[in-house]
């Protein structure tokens, strides 16, 4: 689908929306995505015939910012690969996330489930030196005293200041809550910090704004009040604040978090209590302690409604000219891309 | 190049596919060679390959690595039903699985979010971690329970390898499959005991 375009110069509103390739599977969740040279963003989500089935792979896509068009997708990793390289029996694949480590190599972390549903959950890493065109194989993240299990991956990794990876992951197996992992250069986990404890939180999405100062932002999964929950951080992450709720809301469901260049933490989720028909941008300029909805992309009478009108999991990030892109799963067979620029962002809703 | 835990972790499921093997037919009670065949029987059905994975690899799919409590008392038991000889005496073994018992206790109802202390953490090199595992180490050899030294060491060893894809040292040390048959080994006995009896009164 060639994208739809309101604008294209930096001063100008931009906004562009297009659905990326999908050539074969029926379900399609969960997008995460990098800049990298050249001028390209690459992409990865996995899809399949539905959520947990066998053939359920882990497809990626490359975007050239400069043409604004996506290549046609491919499986970067299948059931049966992982299972090869792992060593291990593999039943399913879950949530991809990419990142850079401190050497500035492409790092994708991936959810693999040997027995049983999401709870049984393990993170697995290959690494590119590359920029994406070819990968190491997977090796197995250790995180849990369980087997090894139920640890999952949805937030943006990010870069400690002594170098370490970081990892906003979380845990499903009875309790529900967040915690930050660290990672050594060959991806063996070497610490984790409790971002959250209990049976409501995760998820979690880590926006750090300096070497000491971050925010987190959680999904919440417990009695209503539905609201995000958010966690601070002043000593790099070594101690957390206790987690809190928001007055945004949250139908239990994930959510993107980028500090913008010049300062605004800019946030998409789905703006209702209850369900996920509605996804939109939140602004923040006080690093979080107060917000307000500066745009609505999905829900609203303007943007073509899905079969299942179902717009979940943004993953959002600023390239380097500016542009914010935001990546989500819409009506679970699509990922869709949204890229717009301050102009747009600021300008009236 | 393959990794020492992709030879590693298999081998250990392998190693706990044959105990349990050896165990549950009692091995012990058939002639020396029948013995052999059947655990060579056994190692060829949980190494070789069927449909790209061995019966090792499908196990480490569920259990992961496995700890050195787990290698050990396995390795043990393999010896006894080949060999008719007993390795481990009862006392060397209660206690162990006191500790093992104790340290579940301490290490999972924690690691499962509960609170915000995590146990777990404390394996990535915990001074304080390390330092009550020495003193049970010194402890335990100081008064001959020289199967908690064994496993210590087979695990600090294995630690310090990294023979394992995990940098925990908890992971070496422990994990859920040894916490159930130590505490089944320790409760097992008290329960049998305390069922009512018939007798009137």
């Amino acid at each position: 689908m060639p994208p739809q375009t309101a604008g294209a110069s930096a001063a100008t509103p931009r906004y562009e929306t297009q659905l990326l390739p999908n050539s074969t599977a029926q379900s399609v969740h969960s997008a995460t995505a990098a800049e990298i040279s050249g001028g390209r963003l690459v992409a990865f989500w996995y899809g399949g015939s539905r959520e947990g089935a066998s053939d359920v792979a882990i497809y990626t896509s490359v975007y050239s910012l400069k043409e604004g068009t996506w290549s046609p997708e491919r499986a970067a990793m299948t059931r049966e690969l992982a299972q090869r390289h792992l060593q291990r029996y593999i039943r399913k694949l879950g949530n991809p996330v990419v990142g850079r480590d401190s050497k500035g190599r492409l790092c994708l972390y991936f959810v693999s489930v040997s027995v049983g549903g999401w709870a049984g959950s393990a993170v697995n890493l290959m690494v590119s030196e590359d920029e994406g065109e070819t990968w190491s194989p997977p090796r197995r993240l250790v995180a849990s005293p369980f087997f090894n299990i139920s640890t999952l991956v949805k937030g943006v990794p990010l870069v400690f200041s002594d170098g370490a990876a970081g990892l906003p992951a979380y845990h499903e197996l009875l309790g529900k809550f967040g915690e930050l992992l660290r990672l050594d250069s060959e991806g063996h986990v070497i610490g984790k910090m409790r971002l959250s404890w209990g049976q409501s939180s995760l998820q979690p999405v880590i926006v750090p704004r300096s070497d000491k100062e971050a925010v987190g932002f959680m999904r919440y999964s417990g009695d209503p009040p539905n609201r995000i929950v958010m966690v601070r951080t002043g000593d790099g992450g070594v101690h957390w604040s206790p987690p809190a709720r928001t007055e945004l809301p949250n139908p239990n469901s994930a959510i993107g978090s980028v500090l913008l260049s010049g300062g605004p933490l800019l946030l998409a989720f789905n703006n209702a209590a209850e369900n996920r028909e509605d996804l939109s941008l939140a602004l923040s300029t006080d690093f979080g302690n107060t917000w307000r909805i500066a745009r609505r992309f999905e829900g609203g009478s303007g943007s073509p409604q899905a079969p299942v009108p179902e717009y979940s999991y943004p993953w959002i990030m600023q390239d380097r000219a500016g542009d914010v892109h935001v990546l989500y799963t819409w009506g679970r067979s699509r990922i869709k891309h949204v890229r717009f620029n301050r102009a747009w962002l600021e300008g009236r809703p | 190049m393959i990794s020492a835990s992709a030879i590693l972790g298999p081998l250990g499921c392998g190693l706990l596919g044959l105990a349990a093997v050896a165990s549950v037919i009692r091995l012990r009670r058939l002639p020396v060679r029948a013995r052999y065949a059947v655990m060579l029987v056994a190692a060829l059905a949980a190494f070789v390959p069927i449909g790209g994975l061995s019966i090792a690899a499908y196990v480490r799919g569920v259990t992961g690595d496995l700890s050195a409590a787990t290698l050990v008392l396995a390795g043990a038991a393999c010896f006894t039903q080949l060999t008719g000889r007993t390795l481990t005496g009862h006392r060397d073994k209660q206690a162990l699985c006191w500790l093992l018992a104790l340290a579940a206790a301490f290490l999972y109802p924690f690691a499962l979010g509960w609170t915000r202390f995590d146990p777990y953490a404390l394996g990535f090199g915990s001074v304080e971690f390390v330092t009550a595992l020495l003193l049970i180490t010194v402890a335990a050899w100081v008064t001959r329970l020289n199967l908690i030294v064994l496993v210590v060491v087979v695990a600090a060893l294995a630690f310090l390898a990294g023979a394992y894809e995990s940098r925990n040292l908890w992971d070496y040390l422990i994990d859920p499959l040894v916490s159930v048959y130590a505490l089944v080994r320790l409760l097992a006995p008290r329960i049998i005991f305390r069922q009512p009896t018939n007798r009137s009164p």
